[in-house]
């Protein structure tokens, strides 16, 4: 073999290296996949997956939000009660504005965008204690935490909410497209009048709160990877000071990042609704946290100036899929934590052994 | 590029392979029942213990979801929708945690031809004998905890002469069993003027938050004189906390469930009544007449209420009683 | 001066005095007034502590009580553990999610052990010991295993305790199967919840033993100074204090915070310190978990909805610590944890109704934090 035939070798093992450590996270969420549509049963089934797909809505939009921040070098720790928050405004403005005579059209979706417009209000609490008053943002989030619990809990006077419309639930439970075979194809309404047999063999393709969800992660991933909004961020998570110098108004972008998260907080508590039909103040606690690992898998460091969307999808989807392969494979409740624990270290190493050419601090 | 696109092309083949080329895997032909509760507890699992019982008794199988980690229908769908998307029962014995959240995910289910029953919750207002979108399940088996937390409020109430300040500590005010006993413990307050409930505090199920929220109440209300622990943890630290300030005695402590801890309480006066549902049963009798069910055709009453028992410091030793002890 | 220097006897030299006068006295007060917000700037945390106590003091019945303030203590004990471990981790610049979940996890343990001796008959005192420190010892390898993922496989510290966190919760959860252990010696419980001395008013005194046999009045005036427990971790935090910040590691673990290449460089062992970090985080958990064996007097897996970890954490930060390493100190912590504790008990005392008070708590510690931000520091080389 003449040297250049080695180095050529050498090289593309280099390449496919770099190509592994930069893509560790798709290759899992593939690995997870195999494994458990061959240990499992009917894991590739069509509603399977369109199941894992529903699962993590939460964990994106919560994850979305987080991103923003994340990638500015912060933390937000009031998604959760945040999204709670929203899930209690959007239910009680549409028992509200149905109690008030409203058809159930005008109702629902006004109901949720008064939501996202109240929504905004925490994110720019947290934005104006991070930026302008200095606050480490682990502490302001903190604060808001409790703030958006107590708020929410005592709107929903320690209730869940119920009573709401009842068209919410469809929304947030059908799809887009139903195929009974050799029979019929209908949009966004179930098939009425069909036997059982029939209604067992029925296809339902695409849940509308997928396409919700994503509609949202589309445009503001556009917005993080092609806008002049997205580079100001990535420029604040990599050098404060120099973005400063660079003439961008860190004190009002900053504002606004955190008001994003707390809108992708409201828009989850609104699917929430949508999904559940009742609004419970803390409908997102124990996703929070889920949200950040979703983010710091999907590539962005907590030290801030890395991250992206896709990996963030991909974070959620591997946590989504996990959770349903466990599920399929009937592992006890106590071993799956002791399996998600070692998965999630083992799977680490592997991104461990190429951080220079990540790009990683 | 070539070494990736092959690598790619290598890994979506496997995919492929491996979900098409296995043929469907054939269930055992034995009945299979499915539980899916509602939160990790030892409430939940000895719902799974009863069931079991039965279920080892019948010959059949009984297949555990995942416990959810925490309470609420967004925990506890996925898990749910996932198992269905998995198939291979015949029954449901599921523990809603939602009344309203839960009916279209689980209506699916029944539309597929899988009969389920509800145990310890319920979808609507619990009653499937009317028709209405949350009638078809085949039954309900459980504890009225509202109804436990009355019985609770009155007996606190005659056992401190009708009068005084009372103090509940719960846990979480979106589980609807709790909050049950927290609703029915209050309307039976109501029927007391004479007693002030001087507040209400949530410990989110940890036993030192149950513990320093009451010190911290009786602290405050020296002529404190009853408390009610609506769980296993809220009243391990409510008494707890009534024993360290040296007021066993003088503030009489109610509490839920039958924990071994509670019993030994019981014993030695430091808790002075304990109601105690009955988890085994429940689950034994869902998976008995789910099996009725499906091999019969039997009748399912639609409402079974196994009812509950109240360990106090006269009955703790009695040989029947040791039954309803959860262990 | 240079008015009194040309015009010694003329009025307007009178004039420039008085100007002169009144100008040095607008300094020395200014000087002054900055000396002071300098002071309470430096300290605000431990100024805070102080002016909670007293408004609750005001506000409340019954809160400037002996035992209200030994309750705060009492409860204060197992936080300030889990977050005295985690100042170590958070001063190198890296975060401990699993504390809350390691303690959980040495608690079933400690639990397990010595129920399964007390019922091999074993006496008790020899079941507690063992149990104790079996717990203790197996409180090392979550740390172990935080340590060399962050340490040595570079593993960002936030999925690497995320990871044991989860792990940790999975094998308490498996060994207890959701129950809480019955059975433990009772003798545990008794220790757990012991007093130094215990006084009756007027009427007797005795160390170490708790009266028996009291009659109901007696029972409750009885008045127990200084729990077990708070003195074991009283001192426990003392050798640690000393450790952090007069010892060469403590030095040393300043010095990774500051900046991990700048250590290395001046010839520290980072990857063997940072693995003695973690170890030292965990082993803290161990403590409370055993801690909590005692004075429950059974065994308690970490509920999901716990939290203890962000608690420690943000005391940790309260206290003066930063998240990106390089500052913090046990004493900040301890009032961070003291903090927190009073505001809850406080709260608890005044009667508020449970969810106005998270609200009042996140707004009185935003407050904290903002004016903590506003009252101006010694500017140091580092900032």
């Amino acid at each position: 073999m003449t040297d250049a035939q080695a180095g050529g070798s050498v090289r593309s093992a280099g390449r496919f290296g770099l190509w592994l450590g930069q893509n560790w996270a798709l290759l899992f969420l593939l690995l997870e996949v195999v494994l458990f549509s061959v240990l499992g049963t009917r894991f590739l089934s069509l509603e399977n997956l369109q199941n894992i797909f529903v699962a993590c809505t939460v964990v994106l939009l919560l994850g979305m939000g987080e991103t923003f921040v994340i990638i500015t070098g912060g933390i937000d720790l009031s998604v959760g009660f945040v999204m709670g928050f929203g899930a209690v405004t959007c239910a009680k403005f549409m028992v509200l504005l149905q109690a008030a005579g409203l058809p159930q059209g005008a109702s629902i979706p006004l109901a949720a965008v008064i939501c996202l417009l109240i929504g905004l209000i925490p994110g720019l609490v947290n934005g104006t204690l991070v930026a302008r008053l200095k606050v480490p943002p682990f502490l302001a989030t903190f604060g808001m935490y409790g703030i958006a619990y107590g708020i929410s809990e005592i709107i929903s006077k320690n209730t869940p909410i119920s009573g709401l419309p009842s068209a919410a639930g469809v929304i947030g439970n059908e799809y887009l497209l139903y195929i009974v075979p050799r029979k019929m194809v209908t949009f966004l309404i179930r098939p009425q009048n069909i036997t059982r047999l029939e209604m067992r063999s029925m296809l339902a393709i695409i849940p509308i709160i997928v396409v919700i969800a994503f509609i949202f992660v589309g445009i503001f991933s556009f917005v993080l990877r092609r806008t002049r909004f997205g580079r100001h961020t990535y420029a604040i998570g990599g050098n404060v000071d120099a973005a400063l110098r660079s003439g961008i108004n860190v004190t009002s972008h900053l504002t606004r990042i955190y008001m994003i998260s707390s809108f992708f907080a409201s828009l989850s508590g609104v699917l929430y609704v949508l999904k559940y039909v009742t609004g419970r103040a803390d409908a997102g606690s124990a996703r929070m946290l889920d949200a950040v690992v979703a983010v710091v898998i999907g590539g962005a460091s907590l030290y801030g100036g890395t991250g992206a969307v896709k990996g963030t999808i991909i974070g959620a989807l591997i946590i989504a899929t996990l959770e349903t392969g466990m599920v399929n494979l009937s592992i006890p409740y106590h071993n799956r934590y002791i399996v998600i624990g070692g998965i999630l270290v083992i799977a680490v190493l592997i991104d461990q052994f190429f951080p220079e050419l990540v790009g990683r601090r | 590029m070539k070494k990736t696109f092959g690598l790619v092309l290598i890994l979506v083949l496997s995919v492929a392979i491996a979900g098409f080329a296995r043929p469907g895997v054939e269930e055992p032909q034995e009945l299979t029942f499915a539980y899916m509760s509602g939160i990790a507890d030892p409430f939940m699992f000895m719902i799974e213990k009863g069931a079991q019982a039965k279920a080892d008794e019948l010959g059949v199988k009984l297949m555990t979801a995942e416990y959810p980690k925490a309470w609420g229908p967004e925990y506890q769908v996925p898990i749910l929708e996932a198992m269905v998307a998995r198939g291979g029962f015949d029954f449901l014995i599921v523990v809603p945690t939602s009344t309203e959240a839960l009916i279209a995910p689980l209506k699916k289910i029944h539309d597929k031809g899988i009969p389920m029953i509800t145990t310890d919750t319920y979808l609507g207002d619990g009653d499937y004998s009317k028709a209405s979108n949350y009638s078809f399940p085949l039954a309900y088996i459980g504890t009225d905890n509202e109804l436990g937390g009355y019985e609770v409020g009155k007996r606190l109430a005659e056992m401190i002469g009708k009068e005084g300040k009372v103090y509940i500590n719960t846990t979480n005010p979106d589980v609807s069993s709790v909050s049950g006993r927290r609703d029915g413990f209050l309307r039976a307050m109501k029927e007391f003027p004479k007693i002030e409930v001087v507040g209400i505090d949530y410990n989110l199920d940890v036993q030192e938050k149950a513990q320093s929220q009451t010190a911290a109440v009786l602290q405050a209300n020296p002529d404190l004189k009853g408390v009610f622990g609506t769980n296993l943890f809220s009243a391990q630290g409510a008494y707890r906390a009534v024993v360290n300030a040296g007021l066993t005695g003088a503030v009489k402590v109610a509490s839920w469930d039958a924990g071994m801890d509670q019993i030994n309480a019981l014993k030695e006066g430091q808790i002075d009544f304990s109601l105690a549902q009955k988890p085994f049963e429940i689950g034994y009798l869902a998976v008995e007449w789910g099996y009725k069910y499906l091999t019969e055709g039997a009748e399912v009453p639609k409402k079974i209420v196994p009812g509950f028992f109240i360990f106090d410091q006269d009955n703790v030793d009695d040989p029947d009683a040791q039954q309803y002890i959860y262990q | 001066m240079r008015c009194l220097h040309h015009f010694l006897i003329t009025p307007w030299a009178v004039h420039c005095g008085e100007r002169v006068r009144r100008l040095l006295w607008q300094e020395w007060r200014n000087r002054s007034a900055k000396r002071v917000l300098l002071f309470v700037g430096e300290r605000w945390s431990a100024f805070f502590l102080v002016l909670m106590l007293v408004v609750f003091s005001l506000w409340a019945p019954h809160f400037f009580a002996f035992k209200n303030f030994t309750n705060i203590l009492y409860y204060s004990t197992l936080y300030v553990l889990l977050a005295a471990g985690e100042t170590f981790v958070i001063i190198t610049g890296g975060i401990d999610l699993s504390v809350g979940f390691v303690m959980g996890f040495v608690n079933v343990c400690a639990s397990i052990v010595m129920r399964n001796l007390h019922a091999a008959g074993h006496p008790q005192a020899f079941s507690m010991l063992i149990g104790a420190l079996v717990g203790l010892a197996l409180g090392v390898i979550p740390g172990l295993i935080n340590g060399l993922l962050v340490a040595r496989l570079r593993v960002p510290p936030f999925i690497a305790t995320l990871g044991t966190y989860g792990m940790a919760n999975g094998v308490a959860l498996s060994l207890c199967e959701g129950f809480p252990i019955y059975f433990l010696p009772p003798q545990a419980r008794v220790i757990g919840n012991s007093f130094l001395a215990y006084l009756i008013p007027g009427k007797s005194f005795a160390f170490f033993h708790r009266p028996q046999n009291l009659n109901a009045d007696d029972l409750r005036a009885l008045i127990g100074i200084l729990p077990a427990t708070v003195f074991v971790t009283v001192v426990i935090l003392i050798v640690f204090t000393f450790i952090l910040g007069r010892t060469r590691f403590g030095r040393h673990t300043y010095a990774i915070g500051g900046g991990k290449d700048a250590a290395i460089r001046a010839g520290i062992d980072v990857p063997g310190h940072l693995v003695r970090i973690y170890i030292i985080s965990s082993m803290f958990a161990a403590v409370a978990g055993v801690l909590y064996v005692f004075r429950a007097g059974i065994g308690n897996f970490t509920t999901m909805s716990s939290s203890y970890e962000l608690f420690a954490i943000a005391a940790v930060v309260i206290g003066g610590a930063s998240l990106m390493g390089g500052k913090g100190t046990i004493g900040g912590t301890v009032i961070g944890i003291l903090i927190l504790m009073t505001l809850e008990t406080g709260l608890n005392i005044t009667g508020i109704p449970s969810f106005y008070r998270y609200i009042a708590t996140g707004l009185i510690l935003i407050a904290a934090v903002v004016i903590d931000q506003i009252t101006p520091e010694r500017r140091t080389i580092s900032d």
